[in-house]
């Protein structure tokens, strides 16, 4: 019998396909062991830490990635992950996959990021993996009511196991806290080590199964911008950058059991803490200069900004806003701020390419010291999680050929064009968008190139020029023309008065 | 001599040219004293409402603000914005704002309305320069327009940020004023029509259009009655007049009020006269003198009989409106105190005081009554008009404080006359002779610029102590000179704004309603549109009832928050308790059973609010919301510091609880308790938890 060879061949390229399109999970993969760390010291970020030690018991296959699983729950505030090979310390690249359905896994099902091994992992060997992932906002406050000066207690709530697109032999979960544990879930493999609490080792699971939980003091400021948005002006003709940010802040602690005047002034006078966040403090660059800060309804004059300061050798101002009113727990408050830095710090020149290098977020610190002058090392606490980010970049008129590169993956970077300021042709807007920013991109720089020419730099001043022209020239054809049928009699003041 | 290749007559062209720009540019500079002091920033009151239209304006465009019903106002009554307004301001910034961004010049709305009145400020200058050279010549323009650039009496009305018609409609009456004069001298249709299409602006911009539609009219029955009808007069009053009425009737607000009500009959009047005048003079022209006495005679009896009977007519279907409230008090000022306590509580509705017209016009009062002669001893048709503006300015003036800003023009205008004059005599070229025969000249021409200039510098000086502070925002000083700035206001409504419900209403006396609308965005009760008396007085009656009444009151009326202004920490005197008597007597009006001012002073007839203080004070509501806990913070033996009184020792309140409370203890928010969950009242679910 003659093979079908058409229809084999059909086969084929449909298994092909269907392998193409689900990118299947490189199966075969075990962890052998699972140490899960969550570091709660520095809220409102939770940094996650999983060790794994990775075994490919795949009789032939060489694994060439590893998947990670995030949790749907906690999906919508992940900042951030990162996976090492923890020998050599290399960073493994790691991209988002969008499967449609992942395997077994019931809905509502994880994200899956994979993460590509530098070698493929030969069956039978091992390998350590350090995954790290960063959420914002995941702790709550419990109770979420309290007294103005009460403490702030804040809950942690997690599933006991692992989620792994493997198996698990082996786990354990520790929790580090910052203040005082006041309770965790208590199951049989669960143990307090003063400010931390483990969960396991497992090896089939917690007893009882289900979610644990830790309470914890942490009376620290924690805020969430809701909204953030920076904006850069760039001026070549005054060498000027310009930078805006608008911010809509909610303060993360308990809200208010009823606000006591008399209390509040009280504490001020005794310089004893309470849940009130007085002072903000950005930092800004140490040749900032016309600085300001306003809100919906005018200025905010309550602000202050510091001499020069230097720490790690780092040269740096702080502006220290006051918001109109102090911050209780769950209040919000909204302002935008701004100044102006030299532009050549943050330009660089080459014939008529121009690279503008500038920070991708600036940073913001919650106080609510009692202090006049909040000491310098509060700036570099990031105790501000920024859940919605926009930074827009408006270059110059007549900027073409834009390109932007940012370090990392950001939801969306568009181009718009916009007018401002008596422009003919207009200019481009670089928009990019990004929801939960981690803590770590405060450092990061944004690289905006473009074509620039000397031409672009005088379009301007030449077209006011010729329209105030024109303008001055219409004016002088209307003022020689006769409009009326007879000739214009000469202006004499002899028939003006009334006789 | 050729300057610059110009003749001598472009050379004083340019230099007047050039004259008028500094003007200007002073007129407008020396207003910028509060943004300077304190911001670029929206004032007072009645600017935060025409502030809110205009961004209203500018957001949903012309056709959603001319039929904007804001229901967030006067809850529950709401207020149908567009027809209760005079646009003419939100029309303006918004053609200003809207054009600025056509040209990619992307400024803030805030900022156009802020910087409005300034800018409107030169063109009164300009616009009185051309009025004084109507009237007499091109110095006297220039010298009126210089006094216009910087007199307090109009500075007062608009300093940056006093966003207020007053800002733009001084520059249409002037406008319109020269106008009207020009059009009676050329006599053209052409010109009336533009003096029609001024007006119409002024209409839609200030309720003070009606000085303008009693002052023409009035102008030419006196022209009249002199014996100087002319073509001239006729063309232009009966084109300006069917014109104006006719364009001013477009104004919603304004409406169908030319026909009937008694402001504008005066107006209509005239325009029947100058056509029975100007039918008596064609007759005349082609009868016999007999004949045309006959007629006269006839046409009189005719006329006066027909009008009587549409008078009588018009009085029995009552379509003639009865005169109103601030009408009466511009005649009688003791009549608002009794009638009207809601007009008579406006410190700006109190008649003048003397001292006031120095303040507000300096040097300017002295030349004024010099103007007037010259005015007289050259007694032209421009100079009757003039006369008659200075008399009647000057009366209202006298009544109403606020009504200074219409007399500072044609003070202005008849102190340029005067110094025109001065000038002319000691000046004029003709009169050169050897060196010791010019000392006298000099000596009057330096006297006399010693006088203008300590005019200029007496302006600057009251704009920027009297005339610039925002009142939202206030400054004090430091016993070490520094500059420390007062913002509770503005704490407060940013606290509203930001951390209650949008839907959530706010309670508080009526001055403070346009500030939440504008500042905090919430509902209110009531505001400075007080349309609605009842609605005010109930407001009142909560204020002053004691605890439960005003709770059951409160919750029938759906309000959330309770504000109140309480002055006694940093001695800030115009707060809720000093106005406290105003809101009891408005409720009296209405709720004479329910409030009596006489319990609200103590057994020896004091306004007391410490322990000495009336029952009815010490239970009623302001007073328990503006003491509550206040004495825990000062300490036993504490003192008021606006009353100067002891303060009450204890004060109990259990139906409302504090939201919050500002840095300096000037606004108090209070919110309303809900309901208790047991059913209990407040007062036994208190007495229940603490024991």
């Amino acid at each position: 019998m003659k093979p079908n060879w058409q229809a084999f061949a059909t086969l084929l390229f449909a298994a092909l396909a269907f392998s193409g399109t689900t990118d299947a999970v490189d199966g075969g993969l075990i962890n052998t062991n699972a140490i899960r760390t969550i570091d709660l010291r520095s809220l409102p970020a939770v940094t996650e830490q999983v060790g794994v030690v990775v075994q490919n018991s795949h009789d032939s296959k060489a694994a060439k990635t590893y998947s990670v699983y995030i949790p749907h729950a906690k999906a919508d505030r992940l900042a951030k992950v990162t996976v090492h090979e923890r020998k050599s310390g290399a960073e493994l690249q790691v991209s988002k996959m969008d499967n449609e359905h992942l395997g077994n896994i019931l809905p509502p099902q994880p994200i899956e990021y994979r993460a590509t091994l530098l070698q493929p992992l030969q069956p039978g060997e091992k390998i350590s993996l350090n995954i790290d992932s960063v959420y914002l906002n995941t702790v709550e406050p419990r109770p979420k009511v309290v007294e103005q000066t009460g403490d702030q207690t804040w809950l942690w709530k997690d599933d006991a196991c692992i989620l792994s697109a493997y198996p698990i032999n082996k786990e354990k979960t520790v929790v580090r806290t910052n203040g005082e544990i006041k309770a965790y879930s208590q199951i049989k493999e669960s143990s307090k080590d003063g400010k931390s609490v483990t969960f396991g080792p497992f090896i089939n699971g917690p007893s009882p199964n289900g979610p644990v939980e830790v309470r914890f003091r942490d009376n620290r400021e924690q805020l969430e911008a809701l909204t953030h948005r920076r904006e850069y002006f760039v001026s070549h003709w005054a060498n000027d950058l310009n930078i805006l940010e608008h911010y809509a802040l909610r303060n993360r602690a308990p809200a208010l059991e009823a606000f006591d005047k008399v209390k509040q002034t009280m504490s001020r006078f005794m310089k004893a803490r309470d849940n009130f966040v007085k002072t903000l403090l950005v930092k800004v660059p140490a040749d900032a200069r016309d600085m300001y800060v306003v809100d919906e309804i005018g200025n905010v004059s309550t602000s202050a900004v510091t001499r020069r300061q230097r720490l790690d050798g780092d040269a740096f101002k702080v502006m220290q806003l006051k918001p109109r009113y102090p911050l209780a727990g769950q209040w919000n408050y909204t302002w935008w701020h701004g100044y102006s830095v030299p532009l050549s710090n943050y330009l660089r020149v080459n014939h008529n390419r121009h690279a503008l290098r500038v920070p991708f977020i600036g940073s913001i610190v919650g106080s609510a010291s009692q202090k006049e002058e909040i000491p310098l090392t509060a700036i570099n606490t990031h105790n501000t999680a920024v859940n919605a980010y926009e930074l827009r970049i408006t270059l110059p008129e007549g900027a073409t050929n834009v390109d932007v590169r940012v370090p990392f993956d950001v939801d969306s970077i568009r181009q718009l064009p916009q007018s401002y300021y008596f422009d003919s042709s207009g200019r481009t807007v670089v928009v990019i968008e990004h929801a939960n920013v981690a803590p770590s991109a405060v450092d990061t720089h944004v690289l905006v190139t473009y074509d620039y020419s000397v031409l672009s730099l005088w379009q301007k001043p030449l077209v006011i020029a010729i329209v105030v022209f024109a303008l001055f020239a219409l004016t002088s054809l209307c003022s020689r023309m006769q409009l009326g049928l007879a000739a214009a009699k000469p202006a004499t003041t002899a028939t003006k008065k009334t006789q | 001599m050729k300057v610059l290749g110009l003749s001598a007559v472009d050379q004083t062209r340019l230099l007047r040219i050039c004259i008028l720009g500094l003007i200007s540019v002073v007129a407008i500079g020396s207003r910028l004293y509060s943004v300077l002091r304190f911001e670029s920033v929206i004032h007072e009151f009645d600017p935060w409402f025409n502030y809110r239209t205009t961004k209203y304006l500018v957001q949903h465009g012309f056709e959603k603000f001319w039929n904007w019903f804001d229901e967030s106002a006067w809850y529950p009554l709401g207020r149908v914005v567009g027809g209760t307004l005079y646009p003419g301001i939100m029309v303006t910034s918004a053609a200003i704002y809207n054009a600025l961004h056509a040209l990619n010049i992307p400024v803030d709305i805030r900022n156009v309305c802020v910087f409005l009145a300034p800018g409107f400020s030169a063109l009164t200058a300009i616009a009185t320069y051309q009025l004084g050279k109507e009237v007499k010549n091109e110095t006297a323009g220039l010298l009126a327009a210089a006094f216009m650039g910087v007199a307090p009496g109009y500075i007062s009305r608009s300093v940056a940020g006093s966003y207020d018609n007053e800002g733009i409609a001084i520059f249409l009456l002037v406008l319109t004023f020269w106008l009207w004069l020009r059009a009676v001298r050329v006599g053209s249709a052409m010109s009336a029509a533009v003096c029609a299409l001024s007006y119409f602006y002024m209409v839609s911009a200030w309720g003070g259009y009606v000085f303008i539609i009693n002052l023409v009219p009035l102008h030419v029955c006196v022209l009249l009655a002199m014996g100087r009808f002319s073509n001239r007069l006729y063309v232009a009053y009966s084109t300006f007049y069917a014109l104006g009425t006719l364009a001013s009737m477009q104004i919603p607000f304004v409406g169908f009020q030319p026909t009937f009500t008694s402001e504008h009959m005066a107006a209509l009047g005239a325009f029947g006269l100058i056509q029975v005048v100007a039918a008596a003079y064609y007759v005349r022209a082609r009868v016999t003198a007999v004949q045309f006495r006959a007629f006269v005679g006839c046409a009189v009896v005719l006329v006066a009989a027909l009008g009587a009977c549409v008078l009588v007519v018009l009085t029995m279907r009552g379509a003639v409106a009865p005169w109103t409230g601030r009408f009466y008090s511009l005649w009688d000022t003791a009549y608002a105190k009794v009638h009207i306590p809601i007009i008579a509580s406006v410190s700006e509705h109190q008649p003048t005081a003397w001292p006031n017209f120095f303040f507000d016009l300096n040097v300017l009062i002295w030349l004024f009554p010099a103007g007037i002669y010259f005015s007289f001893r050259e007694l032209s048709d421009n100079h009757v008009f003039l006369i008659l503006y200075s008399v009647f300015a000057a009366y209202f003036a006298g009544v109403m404080v606020r009504l200074i800003l219409t007399l500072t023009p044609i003070v202005c205008v008849l102190a340029g006359v005067a110094v025109a004059n001065v000038f002319e005599a000691y000046l004029s070229r003709g009169s050169s002779g050897p060196g010791v025969a010019q000392v006298p000249r000099a000596a009057v021409i330096g006297a006399v610029l010693f006088l203008l200039c300590s005019f200029q510098w007496h302006s600057s000086w009251i704009t920027s102590t009297a005339y610039s502070s925002p009142s939202v925002v206030l400054a004090s000083r430091g016993p070490d000179g520094s500059h420390h700035i007062i913002d509770d206001f503005r704490e407060a409504y940013y606290w509203l704004r930001r951390n209650t419900e949008p839907h959530e209403r706010v309670l508080s006396w009526w001055d403070y309603g346009y500030q939440l609308a504008g500042m905090a965005d919430r509902p209110t009760l009531v505001d400075n549109n007080t349309w609605n008396n009842t609605h005010i007085a109930t407001v009142g009656r909560i204020m002053a009832s004691d605890e439960d009444t005003a709770y059951e009151l409160a919750r029938r009326h759906d309000v959330d928050y309770v504000l109140v202004v309480f002055g006694a920490m940093l001695g800030y005197s115009g707060d809720d308790i000093n106005k406290f008597l105003w809101m009891i007597r408005i409720a009296q009006g209405v709720y004479p059973n329910d409030v009596r001012e006489q319990d609200f002073f103590n057994a020896a007839g004091e306004y007391a609010i410490g322990d000495t203080a009336s029952k009815a004070m010490r239970e009623s509501l302001l007073h328990k919301l503006c003491y509550y806990r206040f004495g825990e913070v000062m300490g036993a033996q504490a003192f008021d510091r606006v009353r100067k009184q002891r303060l009450p020792s204890s004060v109990s309140l259990h139906n409302f609880e504090e939201a919050y409370t500002t840095e300096n203890w000037m606004v108090r928010i209070y919110r309303v308790k809900s309901l208790d969950n047991f059913g209990r009242s407040h007062h036994e679910a208190a007495k229940f938890d603490s024991t």
